[in-house]
């Protein structure tokens, strides 16, 4: 019996399988529990895949979904993306009402067929089959099935059967089957706390789960992929793009990064060459020799992205990024890369899930599934330092909350493997905010203010610098929201990229800040750095909490009095000190200042569910001491 | 229906076509200098001239069709202007037809030490991508663009849809320097314009007689305009595409033969006219339907007219849900939209008609153009995309849009209130443009019983009663919310209150008033210093931050719906202290009356007392306005800020 005949057989049993399940959609059959804070209901997913041979693999996918209201649609999913190497072969969806009968039947030509190339992208051949139907009555069902072949066999789809909040799951189960002996590896997470069937042999894998309710989102928690099962499966020999490649670890598919992707595709030309090599000439430091490739490729070229084919994961040669001067991640990667070896620096093409939502790869497990963007190590002593390529803007070195602290693949010959990149700690990522200000009697205010930003605050602010005079304005009205008829009359800025140090200065002024009573003026001390930062309140919270990065903020605002007046009521001191972080504020007053200092820092951690009630609190006491008033009264 | 009419063949000469001022290739050292736009400093990028010409033209097998020559050349300043280096032109294809692109030439230019180099696009990097099955985009993005360079590209559309031309578009997101546009038609075939944006702007209208084969003379458009301003979306606004500089060109008539003219669409009663002739009006919506098995039951307890219309409004929202497409036309029909319990606008607002109607009631459809759909300015037929019914019982006005689940006989969708309507009565013979009834001012009642502790606490019940549109938004904001979570989303709306006994009345419904109630705790509700107490008495109700936020505004605000915000706080305040404060009303009125704010708090025995009104009264405000309704804006919210001091006796 040769494989197409098995394969034959499976897909009718199947076939057949799901035939008979399809009167069975009534709504009333769901079980309560899965109703239950539910906008849908997955009654059923199911993928399908067998790889007949090296290089050709089919998916087939069921899924159907009960949609219980409005609210529920998004989780209908009834596409598939494809392109000129992932093939749909059968597509078709039914929609049944709420006792199970059929309303409509979506046939393949009936699907909708678009472009999906997403804003950010010049051209790619990514496509999409949609199912177009505008549901009209709640609930409703959708059984949505394809299947798919593509001869691409290095990217398995891993398994996850909770992707969203606000719905529940019947049953979700994934098969695969290797018949060409390709040898399956696969790794499981947060598998422990589902009651998850795993069926393994040399030549097969299976996953299955029933009854998951729903789960609601939670402010301050780690991403629902991080708490949720996830198998990640991959063979190790596979197919791509018309040629074969072995990897059964990270150190293997480095190699292979680097002979199937990046191998022969640095060269630029001799007048690029000889613009480089007259660039650094005369400088020792690779380092600094590095930091002149870098600006040089900021100032020559910029980011688009176009992917076509293999492009998807490999980038396009150096000599072409030299001649159009623009490219995507790995073409501008690549390119510089090719530019430092010109440079003579050493560098290394790395493979990061980029975001600020921070992402490892797996050190134990090699995937192609893992990584959305490039980024480029030069070594420096025993350390790396960073750099993206894409970027016009940011600071040699610096990589800023979009790639930091997290594991990376770094591609070198013969010895890649997983690293972590920069870390950014709490104490580093600063904000000093320093203010003279001018309180007058009629309630006004005029002030001198500096602030200087630097780590992850600096990142969040430097950009600020190439704002239009009208979007800076309403940048600073929204930023000091909370005071009413704000007017800044002057600013200058000025960006350190060595220290990696951004500095504000500015003038300010407002009417009618303070309110006056009679004899006296009140107002709050804290102008310019308030935080009124408070976590939703949970009655009974389900996750635990985190924090991924750290910052410390330091605040001296020195307050000249109007004439006539003394102080009459101040706040007290306040220093709390606890596992989130700190806070003190401290006021000091001379015959005509009142100095107010503040500090607050928040630790990076992981902390338990019990924690966040905990933290909430430290919070609202924070938002409440911020706000503290000071009364002056007439002499 | 334009399509059957045989276009006379024309020839046009060629030497008046190319009246471009700039040519292509022409690039200064100077303008790859210059680091600032001229005309606004602030901005990324400059389109330093832009051309266009449209012209009629004969397509091989004699078939007419319009050319669409464009030229522009862009000043990119800095890499925040990079995005106006990536271009594409979207192309339209019906099942028998399609647009073109051709001679597309497009060149970058930089300042290379004091030599200006050129770099071409090259022809691998132009990428065409099939949108949809009727939309195809080519896309491509300029080789070697640094801050300071000029690009410049070129191309040409031939297009077979000569009855519909594209948009002239005058202003964009980036100041333009220059703009020529032309556009030539044949004299027997008449277009419109139709001009809009808030810059004013005129055509050079010149003729050329016999020019055309045949004899034929042609019309020419000539528009010249220098130094637009960028144009740049603010809060508040309806859809800034109306406020865009542009003209719009709209086919009106063609002289189907010598002296005989075929008229499409000239005043809003032709419009009317020519929707209440189409099909779906003459003979769809007229044909005598019975609807006995259906309304006959639902109408046999109804007494009034006004009572049948509720109800029939009633039947037609249960029975057809809207699947989100426009339309002035069925879609399906009225017999297979309610067989299949779907339609588009079309559908469902032409049934409520015709069953109206069979009821013996006075309705009629009103076609409208939505918000979303620009306000048509002149009369065409193009810009129109929407049916709602109309009805008149008692010489009493009814507006209705069964479209929606919670909008109300004379409580339209926000969208559909953009501007007039063409009110076609096939049965007696009227056609015309009405205007809308504009929506009602929605009265939101809010009232606040607390108590204030020494230590700054403050608990109480919290009341509310919306009406209108304030009704119909929160229904929509609360249908299938989990109610953790949106009560969750309440305290954070009012300033980390913390919520319990949560209620609201009537969001299902789409008929009254809605209510929400709830009891809530404020740690710090109040701010003690030594022996006094700070408060602000509209509490976690009050305004922080001004929506208003930029020094001028160039065109209306638009809030949708008037309305009426009106507070009543009754705190009780700790035993044993008294008032310190002086408490001063406030009262302001813009000229016009249209907008106002009042505010008063007194303290007696004990229990002080707050009230006050902010009231829009209407929902669309001139930009002139703009200063005085920030200033009204600023004043509130600083009053509402104001401490109030008590006093330990």
């Amino acid at each position: 019996m040769n494989y197409k005949n098995i394969v034959g057989i499976i897909l009718l049993l199947t076939t057949l399988n799901v035939m008979s399940q399809s009167g069975t959609y009534a709504v009333f059959e769901i079980p309560e529990e899965l109703k239950k804070n539910a906008n849908a209901v997955v009654r059923l997913s199911n993928l399908d895949i067998v790889i007949e041979r090296k290089n050709k693999m089919t998916l087939t996918y069921t899924r159907v979904v009960t949609v219980l209201n409005e609210r529920g649609n998004k989780f209908v999913e009834a596409y598939a993306g494809y392109d000129n190497q992932l093939k749909i072969r059968k597509i078709e969806a039914h929609v049944y009402d709420e006792y199970g009968e059929e309303i409509k039947k979506i046939k393949k030509r009936d699907f909708i067929d678009q472009s999906a190339v997403d804003g950010g992208t010049l051209y790619s051949d990514s496509r999409v089959l949609y199912m177009p139907y505008m549901p009209t009555t709640y609930p409703y069902t959708v059984f949505f099935t394809y299947e798919m072949e593509t001869q691409n066999t290095a990217f398995i789809p891993s398994w996850r059967p909770i992707t969203g909040y606000y719905v529940s799951t019947e049953k979700d189960s994934y098969t695969l089957k290797d018949l060409a002996n390709l040898g399956i590896r696969y790794k499981t997470k947060n598998f422990e706390e589902y009651d998850i069937e795993v069926k393994n042999n040399d030549k097969s894998l299976a996953f299955n789960l029933s009854n998951i309710q729903a789960k609601k989102p939670e402010q301050l928690s780690p991403v629902l992929s991080k708490m949720t099962p996830h198998g990640m499966i991959a063979v190790n020999q596979f197919h791509y793009y018309g040629a074969d490649g072995y990897a059964s670890n990270w150190k293997e598919f480095g190699d292979w990064v680097f002979n199937a992707l990046l191998k022969g595709r640095n060269t630029v030309s001799n007048a690029t060459q000889d613009k480089i090599t007259q660039l650094v000439k005369g400088i020792d430091n690779p380092l600094e020799r590095a930091q002149k490739v870098y600006e040089y490729v900021q100032n020559n070229t910029r980011y688009i992205s176009v992917q076509v084919g293999i492009g998807g994961v490999q980038p396009i040669p150096a000599s072409e990024v030299d001649r159009l001067k623009y490219g995507d991640c790995k073409g501008l990667t690549n390119y510089t890369q090719a530019l430092l070896t010109v440079a003579n620096v050493p560098s290394y093409y790395s493979v990061v899930q980029a975001g600020d939502e921070i992402v490892d790869f797996d050190p134990e497990f090699a995937t192609l599934e893992q990584g959305n963007h490039i980024i480029l190590a030069i070594p420096n002593g025993d350390e790396l330092t960073w750099i993206d390529c894409t970027t016009q803007v940011h600071p040699f070195g610096f990589i800023g909350d979009f790639t930091d602290n997290r594991n990376v693949l770094l591609v070198k010959e013969g010895g890649s493997e997983i690293v972590k990149t920069t870390f950014y700690p709490d104490n580093q990522n600063t904000q000093n905010t320093n203010a003279k200000i001018k309180l007058e009697s009629n309630g006004n205010f005029s002030s001198d203010v500096e602030i200087n930003t630097q780590g992850i605050q600096y990142d969040s602010r430097f950009r600020i610098e190439s704002l239009s005079n009208k979007d800076l304005m309403s940048y600073y009205k929204n930023l000091w929201g909370s005071i009413n008829d704000l007017n800044v009359s002057s600013y200058k800025f000025s960006n350190d990229k060595d220290l990696v140090k951004f500095t504000e200065e500015l003038q300010v002024n407002a009417k009618g800040y303070a309110t006056i009573n009679n004899e006296s003026i009140i107002f709050s001390p804290n102008v310019f750095n308030k935080n009124t930062f408070v976590p939703d309140r949970y009655r009974n919270r389900q996750f635990n909490m985190e924090i991924q990065r750290g910052y410390l903020d330091v605040d001296e605002f020195e307050i000249e009095i109007p004439e006539n007046y003394v102080v009459e009521g101040l706040p007290e001191h306040v220093t709390i000190n606890n596992k989130f972080g700190e806070y003190a504020i401290e006021f000091s007053v001379n015959e005509s200042n009142i100095v107010y200092k503040r500090k607050l820092l928040i630790k990076k951690g992981e902390y338990s569910k019990e924690d966040y009630n905990l933290y909430r609190d430290f919070r609202r006491k924070v938002s409440k001491l911020d706000k503290s008033i000071i009364v002056l009264k007439s002499k | 229906m334009i399509k059957k009419i045989s276009l006379i063949i024309l020839l046009i000469s060629v030497s008046f076509l190319s009246a471009q001022e700039m040519e292509f290739g022409e690039v200064t050292k100077e303008e790859l200098l210059e680091t600032k736009c001229p005309i606004d400093s602030s901005a990324n990028a400059m389109v330093i001239y832009k051309y266009r010409n449209t012209y009629f033209d004969v397509n091989i097998s004699g078939g007419g069709q319009t050319v669409t020559e464009i030229y522009q050349k862009i000043k990119i300043y800095n890499k925040e202007g990079f995005e106006n280096a990536t271009r594409q032109i979207r192309l339209f294809e019906s099942k028998s037809a399609r647009e073109v692109l051709s001679k597309l030439k497009a060149v970058t230019y930089n300042l290379e030490g004091d030599k200006i180099v050129e770099t071409k696009l090259e022809k691998n990097q132009i990428f065409e991508n099939e949108q949809s099955y009727n939309i195809t985009e080519t896309k491509f993005t300029m080789p070697k663009v640094k801050e300071g360079s000029v690009i410049e590209f070129k191309y040409r559309v031939t297009s077979p849809f000569y009855w519909a031309i594209d948009e002239f578009r005058f202003q964009s997101h980036i100041p333009i320097k220059k703009i020529e546009a032309r556009i030539k038609t044949p004299e027997s075939f008449v277009f419109k314009p139709t001009f809009k944006g808030y810059i004013s702007f005129y055509p050079k209208r010149e003729s050329y007689i016999g020019s055309g084969l045949g004899g034929e003379s042609m019309v020419v458009d000539v528009y010249n305009l220098d130094n637009v301003p960028a144009l740049k979306e603010e809060l508040y606004v309806d859809n800034i595409d109306n406020y865009t500089a542009g003209v719009n060109y709209e086919l009106a008539s063609v002289e189907v033969s010598l002296g005989v003219t075929r008229d499409f669409a000239k005043t809003w009663g032709d419009v009317a006219k020519s929707i209440g002739s189409s099909d779906d009006y003459k003979k769809e919506l007229d044909k005598t339907r019975t609807f006995d098995k259906i309304l006959d039951p639902i109408l046999a307890d109804a007494s009034s007219k006004e009572e049948k219309m509720k109800l029939i409004f009633k039947y037609v929202k249960d029975n057809i849900k809207w699947n989100g497409r426009d339309g002035i036309y069925f879609q399906k029909g009225i017999k297979k939209s309610l067989k299949e319990k779907e339609g588009n606008a079309g559908d469902i607002n032409l049934a409520l008609v015709a069953m109206l109607r069979y009821a013996d009631i006075d309705a009629n459809p009103l076609v409208i153009s939505t918000k979303d759909n620009q306000i048509p300015y002149f009369p065409t037929l193009e810009k129109l995309n929407y049916v709602v019914a109309y009805a008149e019982i008692n010489e009493k006005q009814y507006f209705l849009d069964a479209t929606q689940e919670f909008s109300d006989i004379n409580l339209l969708p926000l969208r559909d209130y953009n501007w007039d309507g063409i009110f076609i009565d096939n049965p007696n013979k009227i056609w015309k443009k009405v205007s809308l009834l504009s929506p009602k001012q929605a009265i939101t009642q809010y009232q606040i019983d607390a108590k204030l502790a020494e230590d700054g606490v403050v608990e109480g019940d919290f009341k509310s009663r919306l009406s209108g549109h304030q009704a119909y938004l929160f229904r929509e904001e609360i249908k299938d919310q989990d109610m953790d979570a949106f009560i969750t989303s309440r305290e954070d709306d009012f300033n980390d209150i913390e919520i319990s006994n949560y209620e609201t009345k009537n969001t299902d419904a789409y008929e009254g008033n809605v209510n929400e109630s709830f009891s809530f705790y404020q740690e710090n509700g109040a701010e003690v210093l030594s022996d006094k107490i700070y408060f602000q008495p509209l509490m976690f109700m009050r305004m922080n931050e001004n929506p208003f936020k930029l020094d001028k505004r160039e065109y209306p605000i638009d809030f949708g719906f008037p309305f009426k915000d009106m507070y009543i706080v009754n705190v009780d305040i700790p035993e044993g202290y008294e008032l310190e404060s002086d408490l001063t009303p406030l009262m302001l009125r813009s000229p016009d009356g249209n907008i106002e704010f009042k505010y008063t708090v007194s303290v007696m025995n004990n229990k002080l007392r707050l009230s006050a009104v902010f009231d829009i009264k209407e929902a669309k405000h001139a930009a002139e306005t703009y200063l005085i309704l920030k200033e009204i804006f600023k004043q509130a919210i600083s009053k509402q800020a104001e401490q109030i001091v008590l006093k330990k006796i």
